[in-house]
């Protein structure tokens, strides 16, 4: 008899991919986005220490800076042998890693040292700027400028905090279109805000209402620190257009990612670029102001947590923003509000409209209680959401961000129990894969590009593209009866066709 | 020991007319093993009306209208205002409907769980939240066991984040008033009607209906204090064992168990107790003939009365010698349920839920022994019958004389005075011709009263066929018992009125939790239909629909696949199909023994006994006849191949064929319950309507739409499309009915079988076209038996034929003769 405790069950492997997938996305965004700029930007961007830090400390990983804080002070490249035989043989893929991204970053470059080997150096305006930021030696206003005013009553961070919250769910009613109908106070958004969410077709105005567009349910699913990026990315892309340098867009939100929490900081010395910015950051709730006129401004959670790593934001923007009200002894222990059950059933302590109109997106719900909605997460209801452009793993990534402390706690109870040594998912697995499997059900037709060639007059004219179009690999259908075939490119048999005429 | 307990075919003479037909539709499909019985009619329309009354939303409908939310569809109860504390309270109270939501990690949740399933229904209990629901019956059932309703109200107010909506207090109230006013006892033999409140009594006595039922003898309105917990003890407890410990001192142990008691309701019910001993009760005596008459008219004008037996002050009907052996030891869930029985001292008449496997027999015998009375057992078949017997004396030092049956071929009686008999719901309610001494039997089981009436697996079993028995039968306490009370057809409502309220509810992860049933890991496997017999399935008719999607080569293959992998990991294996074509084919293609209706008594025994003792017989194939009636605690591993439509019911008793896993308490053990599904097909519907009752008790399906190594499994069947093609002909070529489900007229272990069913079988003619020189042997053609059943094969081996065994005999003895003649 074999062990008990081989199953059939291939538990959570499949889930396993998703969460690490969430986990990252927060971090790779930004990254993503900043690979894409030109080698030129680059340059400029690095010339502030801010910046510099900022990347340094919050995009790269732990080995990719161990290299970065070596070379920084050498003062000839180090050859790349000499660099390689840092990392034991079994992490060569962490190594690999560590300088790709370095790479794509601008910050670590491949030259020659005298004698003709091959070797690394870090790029010099990050250098130069990273050792100034290190140093403190620089006396530019990188750092932003504390308010020394002592005027004013000083604003708590819980204050901020729930600014932060007020502004940015402002942002995602507006496009669910909750606060117009809960009646909730509304919060005012500028012109600005509707414009870039509108230039990211997040939301479409259609008759002067709003709608929310296909890639606008993906965004309201998604954590909060993914929001922002995202917003701020639309934001600097956007900022050109209206007559701002992008790159100095870019570096004020690194320079305010490196600001303190709860102090306050000067304006005048922001460049009129940089106000202008702070105005419309205002708007998301990204920075505080008492008045577009006062003197100074505070940076708030969403400001400050933009560079950190995921973990940290997690726990501390998510119960911020979305934790229920009251609840003192729960709140502390971790972020989610949602329990979803093995019978399907959803429960949400949330009081939020927003929060509730976001469930309600791939839930069928029953009740709602003064702190607490429940509802059923059905086949019809996840259906409706995919129909809306909604996708299975954007559902559950919001459960598994969401997800309840006593859901967590269940899990991580059981995990002991568990040798296998995969760490328990948080929701349970059988409705995860549930609703992908809602998903798959209506995946069954796969559309493919591509070139139909048709009204061949013989059978040879027929058979000799259509072998050479299976030969390169193009080829997708094809039918004798009917002398046709379908192919995903059409430039090389073209090609072929008209060398054999 | 394979002889069965339950089964589920009693009413043969009206099911197998009135079964349902399949159809695509399932709302009116009804699991078959119920009846639906011609004769409802009338008396039941009169029922109706009482039972819509008893519902919350018929109630809050006349109180208020209820707000809905136009965009998303909820009802909007945030108008509520919390608790200030309200993060230290576990409910949620919803005011129109009732519906409890349960916080189950708060630190008040065991008390509040415990309170709730005596107040209300459980919808579902998973891990996190638990929902329940409120009502009429439920809060019957909650007066019946002492509570009152400014306790009910206070208590769910105490446990609510928010204040007790008004409606729901109004509505408790408002019920329970009407509810258990009135007490229908049967105190020295004599009919009383009993209430603690005069002007109730008044209010009765004036009534046109009860007033001139009154027996006026002078002795009016009679008044008595009311009844306690007192002396009871319920056998098999701690406090039993407290009694037999401190020899006669049963006055201290007495007090003990008061005590107990207290402490196992301490939410603040349990004052109850204690003002109650002080109240005065007060009662008038009615006839006998009257009882039925009140009974009715108390119905009729919302205060049913409820029917509660003071055995211990019963010297009329004389004293059954028995008490639960010393080493029986019930369990705390047992106990529990008893206690909501006998909770003052009296006993109840009520229905008892707890799941298959978790030893709902010996709650019976401990109710039976604590009563020490007169008791009738009703269950469904003979073999249950015999099966009961053998547990009452199992478990209680009853005498054996004192134990009878009543079956078709047994009709005993006990010698003393009194004593137990067990008998089949059929035997008693049959109306039709009897034998005599049938009919001779039934006089003397009319002629009787009795202290309890036992009703196994009331589930099966219509209103009308209680009716007849308890009408038939006079017994001053009915307990039912069941693993699930469910009903496609919702008729289980009647049994609130006919047997009484549902008195305990067991939470089925709780006791897997406990380790008192398996823990089961279910899943749903998903089988695509192979692309031949998906478009023969498209255009087919709904009927033989069902015949393609159950002989799906792809689900062959999976069972195959499973059945191998859990043979290999040391599982036993219950594969379950309706259909008898699916099963017998699947049985003799994977060469293993399967029973079904026409199985022959003999045989079933012995494929059973392998099944359980003999290593190299792993896998049983077995009809629905094995959903109720089988007790294999070997079974660890269930594959489902064809089920009845979308019974929840079916499901979970299947389910309960594994729960009773003797290796359930090995660490990191698990049972397995596949469910193979068609993918695409009518099935997937049905699939998940049968598992809402499972899911909603806290079980999870996995659904596995691949199973891992199937691709490298060597010997996969219909692996070639030649193989499958031929399948597919011999599927097309069936008849529609086969893909009907079975018609079980007996269950696994009646003696019938063979008879009628035999016959009816041996009508079918089988017609092939062949020439006449192949049918001759011509086309080389040879009998050979490829496809052999493997239940001939499990025939006793040393059989031999007696001519043999005479001649062998024969031969030691000359031989040893000769070798004597040698010594001499």
């Amino acid at each position: 008899m074999t062990s008990p405790r081989t199953s059939l069950f291939p538990e959570r492997q499949r889930l396993q991919v998703s969460q690490v997938t969430t986990m990252a996305a927060s971090t790779s965004r930004p990254l993503e986005y900043l690979e894409s700029l030109p080698g030129m930007t680059f340059n400029k961007l690095y010339q502030q220490p801010s910046t510099a830090l900022a990347i340094f400390r919050r995009m790269l990983p732990d080995l990719a800076k161990c290299f970065v804080m070596a070379l920084l002070y050498l003062k000839d490249p180090l050859p790349t042998q000499d660099l390689e035989l840092w990392v034991k043989a079994e992490s060569k893929k962490q190594r690999d890693n560590a300088l790709s991204i370095l790479g794509r970053l601008h910050i670590l470059s491949k030259t020659l040292t005298a004698d003709n080997v091959s070797a690394y150096m870090v790029t010099n305006p990050f250098a130069s700027s990273l050792r100034k930021a290190l140093m403190g030696s620089e006396d530019s206003q990188s750092f932003g400028v504390f308010s020394q005013v002592p005027g004013g009553h000083p604003v708590s961070i819980t204050d901020l905090d729930e600014y932060a919250r007020r502004q940015w769910e402002g942002v995602l009613g507006y496009m669910v279109g909750t606060s117009a109908l809960s009646g909730q106070r509304d919060v005012n958004l500028s012109k600005g805000v509707k414009q870039l969410l509108q230039a990211g077709h997040l939301v479409e105005i259609r008759d002067r209402r709003v709608d929310i567009t296909k890639d606008g349910f993906g965004f309201v699913l998604q954590d909060v620190n993914t929001q922002v990026w995202n917003i701020l990315i639309l934001y600097v892309e956007s900022a050109e257009a209206i007559g701002m340098d992008s790159v100095e867009v870019l570096s004020f939100l690194f320079l305010l990612s490196s600001l303190e929490l709860g102090q306050s900081y000067e304006k005048k010395y922001l460049s009129s670029v940089q106000l202008r910015t702070l105005a419309d950051l205002a708007d998301f709730g990204i920075v505080y102001q008492e008045s577009p006129e006062a003197t100074r401004f505070y940076p708030t959670r969403l400001a400050t947590t933009l560079t950190s790593d995921s973990s940290a934001l997690g726990s501390t923007v998510g119960s911020s923003l979305t934790g229920p009200a009251g609840q003192p002894g729960a709140s502390g222990t971790g972020s989610g509000f949602i329990v979803i059950e093995t019978n399907y059933r959803l429960y949400a302590y949330t009081s939020s409209p927003l929060q509730i109109s976001l469930i309600s997106l791939f839930t069928t719900l029953k009740y709602r209680f003064p702190n607490l909605v429940t509802g059923k997460v059905t086949r019809q209801s996840v259906r409706r959401a995919i129909d809306m452009g909604i996708t299975a793993d954007q559902i559950i990534s919001y459960l598994h961000t969401h997800a309840h402390p006593q859901l967590r706690k269940h899990n991580a109870g059981h995990s002991t129990s568990n040798t296998s040594g995969i760490p328990p998912s948080v929701l349970p697995p059988t409705v995860t894969d549930q609703i992908r499997l809602w998903q798959l059900e209506r995946d069954r037709l796969r559309a493919t590009a591509g070139f139909l060639f048709k009204d061949f007059t013989t059978l040879q004219e027929y058979q000799a593209p259509c072998q050479y179009a299976a030969e390169i690999g193009v080829l997708v259908w094809k039918s004798d009866r009917k002398r046709m075939f379908f192919v995903t490119r059409h430039e090389q048999v073209a090609a072929f066709l008209r060398s054999k005429k | 020991m394979p002889p069965k307990r339950k089964a589920a075919d009693v009413g043969r003479s009206s099911s197998a007319s009135k079964r349902a037909t399949p159809s695509l539709d399932y709302a009116e499909v009804s699991s078959s093993d119920e009846y639906s019985d011609p004769d409802d009619g009338p008396v039941d329309n009169n029922l109706k009306d009482v039972v819509n009354k008893f519902s919350l939303e018929a109630y809050s409908k006349r109180t208020q209208s209820q707000k809905t939310d136009p965009r998303f569809g909820y009802k909007d109860l945030s108008y509520l205002t919390l608790k200030r504390d309200h993060y230290n309270r576990p409910l949620w109270i919803e005011p129109v409907k009732g519906t409890i939501t349960l916080e189950s990690f708060s630190p008040l949740a065991p008390q509040a769980q415990d309170f709730l399933t005596t107040i209300a229904e459980p919808l579902s209990r998973p891990t996190h939240l638990h929902e329940y629901r409120l009502t009429g019956h439920s809060l019957y059932a909650a007066v019946s066991v002492g509570l009152k309703p400014e306790d009910i109200v206070e208590f769910l107010d105490r446990l609510s984040k928010t204040p007790l909506p008004e409606s729901i207090s109004q509505f408790i109230i408002e019920f329970t008033k009407s509810y258990g006013k009135i007490k229908m006892v049967l105190y020295h033999n004599r009919y009383y009607v009993e209430t603690v409140e005069p002007e109730m009594l008044q209010m009765l006595l004036k009534d046109e209906v009860i007033g001139p039922q009154r027996i006026s003898n002078g002795e009016g309105i009679i008044q008595r204090a009311a009844p306690k917990m007192g002396a009871l003890v319920i056998p098999g407890t701690k406090d039993a064992a407290g009694v037999r410990e401190t020899g006669g001192q049963t006055k201290a142990s007495a007090r003990s168990q008061t005590e107990n008691q207290g402490e196992r309701q301490d939410y603040g019910i349990n004052d109850v107790g204690d003002e109650a001993s002080e109240a005065l009760t007060y009662s008038f005596e009615i006839p006998a003939t009257g009882v039925e008459i009140v009974k009715a008219r108390c119905q009729a004008i919302g205060c049913p009365a409820l029917e509660e037996y003071d055995f211990q002050g019963d010297t009329i009907n004389p004293n059954l010698d028995m008490d639960l052996k010393p080493t029986a030891r019930i369990r705390p869930y047992q106990e529990m349920s008893l206690s909501k029985m006998f909770g003052n001292g009296r006993a109840k008449s009520g229905i008892i839920v707890l799941p298959c496997g978790a030893g709902k027999t010996l709650v019976g015998i401990t109710a039976a022994a604590t009563i020490k009375k007169g008791t009738i057992v009703l269950c469904t078949s003979s073999m249950s019958v015999v099966q009961w017997r053998n547990e009452f004396l199992r478990w209680t030092t009853i005498d054996p004389g004192d134990i009878a049956i009543f079956t078709s071929d047994h009709k005993e009686k006990f010698k003393r005075s009194t004593g137990i008999i067990v008998s089949t719901y059929s035997m008693v309610s049959q109306t039709r011709a009897r034998s005599y001494d049938a009919q001779k039997m039934m006089d003397w089981l009319q002629s009787r009263e009795w202290g309890m009436m036992i009703l196994d697996e009331v589930h099966v079993v219509p209103a009308s066929m209680f009716r007849k028995v308890t009408s038939a039968i006079a017994a001053q306490t009915k307990l039912g018992l069941t693993a699930t009370l469910l009903r496609e057809d919702d008729k289980i409502k009647d049994l609130n009125f006919l047997i009484g309220p549902k008195l305990y509810e067991a939470n089925w992860m709780e006791l897997a939790a406990q380790g008192h049933i398996a823990k089961v890991q279910c899943a749903e496997v998903w089988c695509p239909m192979t692309t031949e017999f998906y478009s023969e399935y498209l255009r087919a008719s709904s009927r033989k629909q069902a015949l393609l999607y159950i002989m799906n080569p792809r689900k062959f293959q999976a069972c195959q696949y499973l059945i191998d992998f859990h043979e290999k990991r040391g599982d036993k294996i219950i594969v379950f199909s309706d259909n008898v074509y699916a099963l017998e084919k699947y049985a003799r293609k994977l060469n293993k023994a399967f029973i079904y209706g026409g199985t022959g008594q003999n045989e079933r025994l012995r494929i059973l006994e392998n099944f359980q003792h003999n290593e190299q017989v792993n896998t049983i194939f077995l009809s629905k006849i094995g959903d109720t009636s089988l007790d294999l605690p070997e079974a660890t591993c269930l594959i489902q191949i064809s089920s009845h439509y979308g019974s929840r019911r079916q499901e979970a008793q299947r389910l309960g064929r594994i729960l009773r896993a003797k290796r359930r308490n090995d660490e990191g053990f698990n049972a397995f319950f596949y469910s193979l599904v068609s993918k695409d097909t009518s099935e997937m519907t049905y699939s998940s309507k049968r598992q809402a009752f499972l899911v909603d008790q806290g079980y999870a399906f996995k659904v596995i739409t691949h199973l891992e190594g199937i691709n490298e499994y060597e010997g996969l069947h219909y692996s070639t499309p030649s193989e499958r093609r031929e399948l597919l002909t011999e599927v097309m070529l069936q008849n529609e009915s086969s893909a009907d489900v079975e018609e079980v007229t007996d269950d696994l272990f009646s003696m019938r079988s063979g008879g009628r069913n035999a016959a009816a079988k041996r009508a079918k003619a089988k017609r092939s076209a062949a020439t006449l020189s192949g049918l001759a042997g011509g086309d080389d053609m040879a009998y050979i038996e490829y496809n052999k059943s493997r239940n001939k094969q499990l025939k006793d081996k040393g059989a031999q034929h007696p001519l043999f065994k005479k001649m062998e005999r024969d031969r030691l003895r000359r031989k040893k003769e000769r070798e004597t003649a040698k010594n001499q």
